[in-house]
């Protein structure tokens, strides 16, 4: 290399000096500031959220002539303070991909749309029209629940606000879900029925306070590396700290585990009861904060595996009807109900030793010991997810521990914004944003209030979840369909038969937006090129609760453009005289004649900030566009409905300043603890803590039993399937496999199996092999030695390979309650090539 | 479009596990362009060297994944361009 060997000699100090001073290492040179350097680049940093996982890191990007050429950690956020994961590093190269999408397509056969046609570039207007033409034809013949549209939890803020609005306001139809009720649709139920109001009571900052970290189905060493790096540093420096593990298969989270816990798939629930049995049996439970803020209730029982209605284990259900019903109870009856869960039982049936689960118990029921829980899929993507997340709730609310510095179930979360947008924003099926419904006619008046829209507007029933809209679209009801960043065909369960069956439907027409021609994308009829991350400007909501703003920093490539361009121009194509009922439009005469954009978008309310309020050192594509401050007309908006209601954001403006705030932001202050006084606004002096999102102010613990999984191995199929993720890539890999580095370091999904089953089916490390369920197959490599040491009888699958696509094989059994697809349990078997 | 030729010189964290330090050093001593800096506890800290920074970023996946490390993550990062042209 050419460079100056002082020059670079000066660069590694530096280098080190800075990297020590995050490591709170001291060194005994000073770093000199180098002079030129990175100015001789060019290079202009700001700040932005990362694009990757719930965590929320801020990173610093770098941009040069026009493209993003750099990012590293920002040192003043408090998230990861100046640390980059792996895949964080990577940002700068995921919106150059060579396949980048920058043109409409459309299939046509002779110069016409042709669902078996080939893709062809066409117009914006073009491609607007036909959407136009097909969603006006299928509203005419069938109404709004034929209309549907698949969302995400890497939209925006704006962008989720934007769908609901057009979806429920403009075409009536609730028939919005994001992807986020794959990932996030259990903790969220279980944080409304426990709580009465989403999301985590505490922060990060419990990593900094506990004594004891216990993980529930999560591997938060590949999948949240700077959370797993402050748990490590809190348990690495505090000799008293515990850490326990608990999963299906060991994988490198255990690597620090003190208590290593590997169970029998489904059997957590047993796990989980038999801690609350510990508690009570050992004199544990806090009397005072039970008496005070809980309440028992028990929940049906026997409620099926939302599978379809004819299936047998649905037939024979007999709770499925109210699957969601929970009665009053007392703690007697929930002391009876877990006094069933012996530790002789659950070690039985779990698989695990005594000793571990009596240790695991202690950490909870130990007055001494700060607790924070943590979980992701394990818990989330289950058959009974509901419950799980609850009886963990159970566990914290029986000993008071929770709601405190240390103290914290935290439920951890995979996307960037399924917190900020499909939550928070509510894009599903049964939600209005703050946390409202569509069923409550009092949420709806208010939403039509904000709006400005005609009351009895709103449609008042719960559109098709996820799983359901594949059904509805193979089943020929749902006709008119748009996705939006995301890749359903590989994530979406028993895809073969249910989602690949619905986009190809000949009744059906599917629109997919998205940045790269992911497999949905080229199973649809129509792609629109989507700008993403720093092409636009966005917002999103961690897991910790942190709004996080940041400024257009590039241009998209060619035509692309934002979710929230594409949608809002598409409002355009339609009037309030073609979409709504003539009964409203009769008692709303004002709304007659008017394009959905018009009463949507340039109501007064979203429109009112002037181009004169932009920053005019950034860019802003919507904006400049449409002729007002797009994103904060439509934030503004937005927070009208939570402020004062314990969802308050701050002034939009002044996100842009800070590295993200977390809400409620009262009086120009965060909220770091939800529902205890001192720390939660809400709280007024003398209460202690109340849970203010329910009516008595007290937290439901739930009395609910260990109810097996929907499909367990068998003779034929003899393998569990659990299927998951790795480091290097990021959900299906849409964005970390078009990374050159990323994908050399794991080039293609594999089957994790226990060495000794390996051995005794004659088959060797690297085999290629099938893996057969009663759904359909695929074919991989096999891998005995890898980082997931499996135990007998259960094998591991990652989804981020598009060539290799795992939901073939998996089955769409589903959290009754949740709708969300348990992704962990399946039965497989596994052949020789 | 093929990335700048740049010379970069990058840091990076490493947690390792108790009683691992000393392996993980010697480990990562091992890589190409790698130096430990400093070391205390179970904190490593590392400067990377490459001519791009997929190359900086594919040896932090590497760490990241070795035994005895429990996480690593870049800190600092510092590219010029080493005056030729563009590969």
């Amino acid at each position: 290399m050419t460079i100056d060997i002082t020059r670079r000699a000066i660069l590694k100090a530096q280098a080190a000096g800075i990297a020590a001073a995050a490591a709170g290492i001291a060194l005994p040179a000073q770093a000199q500031p180098v002079p030129g350097g990175v100015g001789t680049l060019d290079i202009t940093w700001s700040k932005a959220p990362c694009r990757f996982c719930g965590t929320g890191c801020g990173v610093m990007v770098g941009v040069r002539e026009g493209r993003v050429v750099a990012t590293h950690g920002d040192m003043q956020a408090e998230v990861n303070r100046g640390l980059n994961c792996v895949k964080g590093y990577f940002l700068s190269k995921i919106m150059y991909g060579a396949d980048r999408l920058t043109t409409p397509l459309m299939r046509k056969r002779g110069g016409v749309f042709d669902k078996d046609g080939d893709f062809e570039p066409v117009s914006w207007d073009e491609a607007f029209d036909l959407m136009a033409e097909k969603a006006k034809a299928v509203l005419e013949e069938k109404g709004p629940t034929a209309l549907g549209m698949f969302g995400s939890g890497q939209w925006t803020i704006f962008e989720g606000y934007a769908a609901t609005k057009l979806m429920r306001a403009g075409f009536r139809s609730n028939n919005l879900d994001p992807n986020a009720r794959h990932c996030m649709a259990s903790a969220a139920f279980a944080f409304m029925r426990t709580f009465g109001m989403d999301e985590p009571m505490g922060c990060y900052d419990d990593f900094e306070h506990a004594d004891a970290f216990v993980l529930w189905g999560s591997n938060m060493a590949e999948m949240h590396p700077i959370l797993w790096t402050r748990l490590a540093d809190r348990r690495l420096g505090h000799e008293h700290v515990r850490v326990a593990v608990l999963s299906t298969f060991t994988h490198r989270s255990m690597d620090l585990a003190d208590v290593p816990i590997v169970f029998k798939p489904g059997t957590d629930l047993a796990i989980l009861n038999y801690v609350a049995n510990h508690i009570i049996r050992t004199g544990r439970v806090d009397e005072d904060f039970v008496s005070k803020h809980a309440v028992f209730m028990k929940g049906a029982v026997d409620i099926g595996y939302g599978l379809r209605p004819e299936h047998e284990l649905e037939v024979r259900a007999s709770g499925a009807a109210d699957a969601a019903r929970m009665e009053p109870a007392d703690f007697e009856a929930f002391k009876t109900l877990v006094s069933d869960y012996t530790l002789e039982k659950v070690s039985q049936l779990s698989g695990v030793e005594p000793d571990f689960l009596e240790e695991l118990a202690e950490l909870y029921a130990d007055p001494s010991k700060k607790v924070m829980s943590l979980w992701t899929m394990g818990f989330n993507q289950h058959v009974r997810g509901v419950w799980a997340n609850h009886m963990l709730y159970n566990l914290h609310l029986l000993t008071g521990k929770i709601a405190e510095p240390g103290n914290s179930p935290f439920s951890l979360t995979g996307q960037p914004s399924a917190c900020g947008t499909a939550r928070e924003v509510g894009t599903f099926a049964h939600r209005l944003p703050a946390d409202l419904v569509v069923t409550n006619p009092e949420h709806r008046e208010h939403a039509e209030e904000i709006w400005k829209l005609p009351h009895g507007l709103l449609p008042d029933k719960p559109g098709y979840h996820a799983v359901e809209q594949d059904r509805m679209l193979k089943d020929g009801k749902l006709n008119w369909y748009w996705i939006q960043v995301n890749n359903n065909l590989q994530a979406a369960p028993n895809s073969d038969h249910e989602t690949w069956a619905g986009y190809r439907n000949p009744d059906n027409f599917i629109v997919v937006s998205d940045a790269y021609p992911t497999v949905t994308a080229l199973a649809a009829d129509l792609i629109l090129p989507a700008a993403m991350w720093v092409e636009k400007e966005g917002a999103y909501g961690n897991a910790e609760r942190r709004t996080h703003v940041w400024h257009q920093l590039v241009d998209a490539g060619g035509e692309a453009r934002s979710d929230l361009w594409q949608m809002m121009e598409f409002s355009r194509r339609f009037t309030t005289d073609e979409v709504w009922p003539e009964e409203i439009l009769a008692r709303s005469p004002d709304h007659r004649g008017r394009t959905l954009f018009d009463v949507l978008f340039a109501n007064g309310t979203v429109d009112r900030f002037p181009l004169s309020d932009l920053d005019p050192d950034y860019a802003n594509q919507e904006s400049r566009h449409f002729g007002f401050y797009v994103q904060k007309g439509l934030f503004e908006e937005y927070a009208a409905f939570g402020r004062g209601h314990g969802h308050d954001l701050a002034d939009y403006d002044r996100y842009h300043e800070v590295r993200g705030l977390r809400w409620p932001v009262v009086d120009g202050k965060e909220t770091l603890w939800r529902y205890r006084e001192g720390f939660d606004p809400y709280v007024k002096p003398g209460e202690g803590v109340r849970f203010y999102g329910r009516p008595d102010g007290r937290a439901v613990i739930l009395a609910v039993p260990y109810e097996p999984p929907a499909e367990s191995p068998d003779e034929e199929f003899d393998f569990w399937l659990v299927t998951g993720r790795v480091l290097e890539h990021w959900h299906s890999g849409s964005m970390t496999m078009r990374v050159p580095e990323l994908y050399r370091a794991f080039p293609g999904a594999q089957v994790f199996m226990n060495a000794d089953d390996a051995r005794r089916r004659g088959l060797n490390q690297g085999a290629e092999v099938r893996v057969i369920s009663r759904r359909g197959e695929i074919r991989t490599r096999l891998e005995t030695r890898g980082r997931n040491r499996m135990p007998r009888g259960v094998v591991f699958v990652p989804w981020f390979d598009a060539s290799q696509l795992i939901n073939k094989v998996t089955l769409d059994a589903t959290d009754p309650i949740s709708k969300q697809t348990d992704f962990k349990k399946c039965a497989v078997r596994i052949e020789a090539v | 479009m093929s990335e700048d030729r740049l010379h970069i010189v990058s840091s990076a964290v490493v947690l390792v596990r108790p009683g691992e330090a000393e392996a993980v050093a010697r480990a990562l001593a091992g890589l190409p362009l790698t130096e430990v800096a400093a070391s205390a506890g179970n904190k490593i800290v590392v400067v990377l060297e490459g001519a791009s920074r997929g190359e900086v970023g594919a040896r932090l996946t590497t760490i990241a994944l070795m035994d005895g490390v429990v996480g690593a993550n870049m800190v600092f990062e510092h590219a010029e361009s080493d005056g030729e042209d563009p590969g």
